[in-house]
């Protein structure tokens, strides 16, 4: 028998790292914690199996719309955590949680505040591995590589007057829509964006 | 230009990477935005909940929305209750029914070049009564013109969508792949996610949503209703640059251009475009003319039955609700503060 503040977590991140550093905070603080990263239909399969206390997903998954349809066919699925902000300071913790890249998907009947400290924990997760991101990649991708990320995130900025955040965040959603390395979705971004340069000198 | 004061300049607009995000692509790529003053960041978004949350709790300032959206959040279908206001629509028709290659050709024999809804639904009831197991549909957003269209469809056709298929939900970047791995059958989604099956030989377009509904009304642009208190001015602007763009797409010779600056990262990006020649496909997408930019009342009562009929919505007072949501008001205003054309 499960204590009663022990809950189900489904992790469903494509960044290893995080949702390696997640899992053990969660299981540290005694929740039965799954991770995956599933395909769309089986992740159906998989939040039907597990029926999890609440799923913890990145803000910018392409998965998230297949977990509101869930919420909206079925009466057990978990529904998204936006659905529960009933008093302005759930509005504030949620709003919090948007801005780590957070979201979260919760089962009916579930109390907030008894999810408060696993969004919490995650957001905690989510805002450190923002920092150690930079540092990951110096480890993780070789330098050559990393020029290239640098070089397709400079013309981005460039071509959509953003900034490098909103530049970076581009390439990973690219790169999450095509199932691409970020590196060989940076590659592409330059090859069309020196086309349209040459293209329009004296046009834009 | 308008020569009232704008409450902000710097704006955050999100879209889906989809054919008919094209107006805010043109309002930017071709200056409708800086025109009006305006200095806009388009923000690629994976998902139709991320354009939700990201604009109720204020992270993008307004977004493309599929057109039922403001509604569902206004009434807290599937979200806390978020009021949002919508003024212009920037598309009609656009979407289609997607079937796999292999159901279709298992359907060929009934079927004619040009099949109508009730043919192709005829013979799918017929091979759906002959399997052993329901067939996969998907779409992918349950507050959008495709999952009510395809749910309509199946419906009028004798097939029970609740029973007779199972309905999934799968992202539009992964539809196609989805198909090909064939784990779904059938989908409605809208463009470039229809023609690519076809060109990639996944799957073969059998209907197209102006089929199952003729002119309705497919995206709009959308902001919440206390972002449009606070930035009446700006509204506006914006609303200006989306219709001027949505004009600039009607002329025949502009399409050249705006396929090469759709294809654009991070618009649709360069795997999608050699499929902008597909627009030969009869869905008939349009972006400009009164009958496609008004947000016209009737879609917005129509959209609400559809809540009501598939369950979503435990019903209320529908009058109210569209005219609090789609403000033909604001509409009329937008169109009488254009600048006149050059």
């Amino acid at each position: 028998m499960n204590h009663s503040r022990s809950l189900d977590v489904l992790i469903i991140d494509d960044e290893p790292k995080r949702a390696e550093a997640l899992f053990e905070a969660l299981n540290a603080l005694g929740h039965k914690v799954v991770c995956h990263l599933p395909g769309p239909t089986g992740l159906c399969t998989q939040v039907s199996a597990l029926s999890p206390d609440i799923v913890i997903i990145d803000m910018d998954s392409p998965n998230r719309d297949t977990l509101e349809s869930m919420a909206a066919m079925s009466r057990t699925a978990p529904r998204p955590i936006v659905f529960f902000a009933e008093k302005e300071s759930d509005r504030d913790s949620i709003s919090a949680a948007i801005n780590a890249g957070v979201s979260a998907y919760i089962a009916d009947g579930l109390q907030i505040d008894r999810v408060k400290v696993i969004m919490d924990t995650a957001i905690a997760q989510f805002d450190a591995y923002q920092d150690l991101r930079s540092e990951l990649e110096k480890t993780r991708i070789q330098l050559s590589e990393r020029k290239i990320i640098e070089k397709a995130k400079g013309m981005l900025i460039k071509h959509q007057g953003c900034d490098e955040d909103q530049a970076y965040k581009t390439l990973r959603k690219l790169a999450m829509d095509r199932s691409q390395k970020l590196v060989d979705v940076a590659r592409n971004v330059i090859d069309i964006l020196e086309q349209v340069t040459t293209q329009d000198t004296g046009q834009r | 230009m308008s020569t009232a004061t704008l409450e902000k300049t710097e704006l955050k607009l999100g879209f889906v990477p989809l054919l008919d995000s094209a107006p805010l692509v043109i309002a930017r790529e071709k200056g409708f935005f800086q025109r009006e003053g305006l200095n806009v960041v388009l923000s690629r978004e994976p998902t139709w909940a991320s354009i939700r949350d990201k604009v109720s709790f204020g992270l993008l300032d307004g977004a493309q929305m599929l057109s039922p959206m403001p509604l569902a959040s206004t009434l807290g279908l599937g979200s806390q209750i978020t009021p949002m206001v919508t003024g212009l629509a920037l598309s009609t028709n656009g979407n289609a029914i997607t079937l796999s290659s292999q159901l279709y050709q298992a359907l060929s024999p009934k079927l004619r070049s040009r099949s109508s809804a009730a043919e192709v639904g005829s013979a799918l009831k017929q091979w759906i009564s002959e399997q052993p197991i329901k067939p996969n549909f998907a779409t992918v957003f349950p507050y959008s013109c495709q999952h009510y269209q395809l749910r309509y469809w199946l419906t009028a056709c004798g097939i029970d969508p609740d029973n007779d298929v199972t309905l999934l939900a799968v992202p539009p970047t992964k539809m196609v792949s989805t198909m090909q791995q064939g784990l779904i059958d059938g989908y409605c989604a809208g463009e470039p996610w229809n023609s690519i099956a076809e060109a990639e030989g996944v799957g073969k377009i059998a209907l197209t949503g102006y089929q199952v509904w003729s002119d309705s009304i497919e995206k709009v642009f959308a902001v919440t209703q206390r972002w449009a208190l606070a930035h009446p001015n700006t509204h506006l602007a914006v609303l200006r640059a989306l219709l001027a763009a949505c004009e600039w797409l009607s002329h025949e010779e502009n399409l050249a251009e705006a396929d090469r600056l759709i294809a654009l990262p991070p618009y649709l990006d360069r795997s999608v475009c050699p499929m902008l020649q597909a627009r030969s496909t009869p869905l008939m997408q349009s972006f400009y003319g009164d009958e496609v930019n008004a947000p016209a009342l009737s879609h917005a009562n129509l959209m609400l039955e559809q809540m009501e009929r598939w369950g979503q919505w435990r019903g209320g007072d529908h009058a109210e609700i569209a005219r609090s949501v789609y403000d033909m008001d604001l509409y009329q205003t937008v169109q009488h503060t254009m600048p006149a054309c050059a």
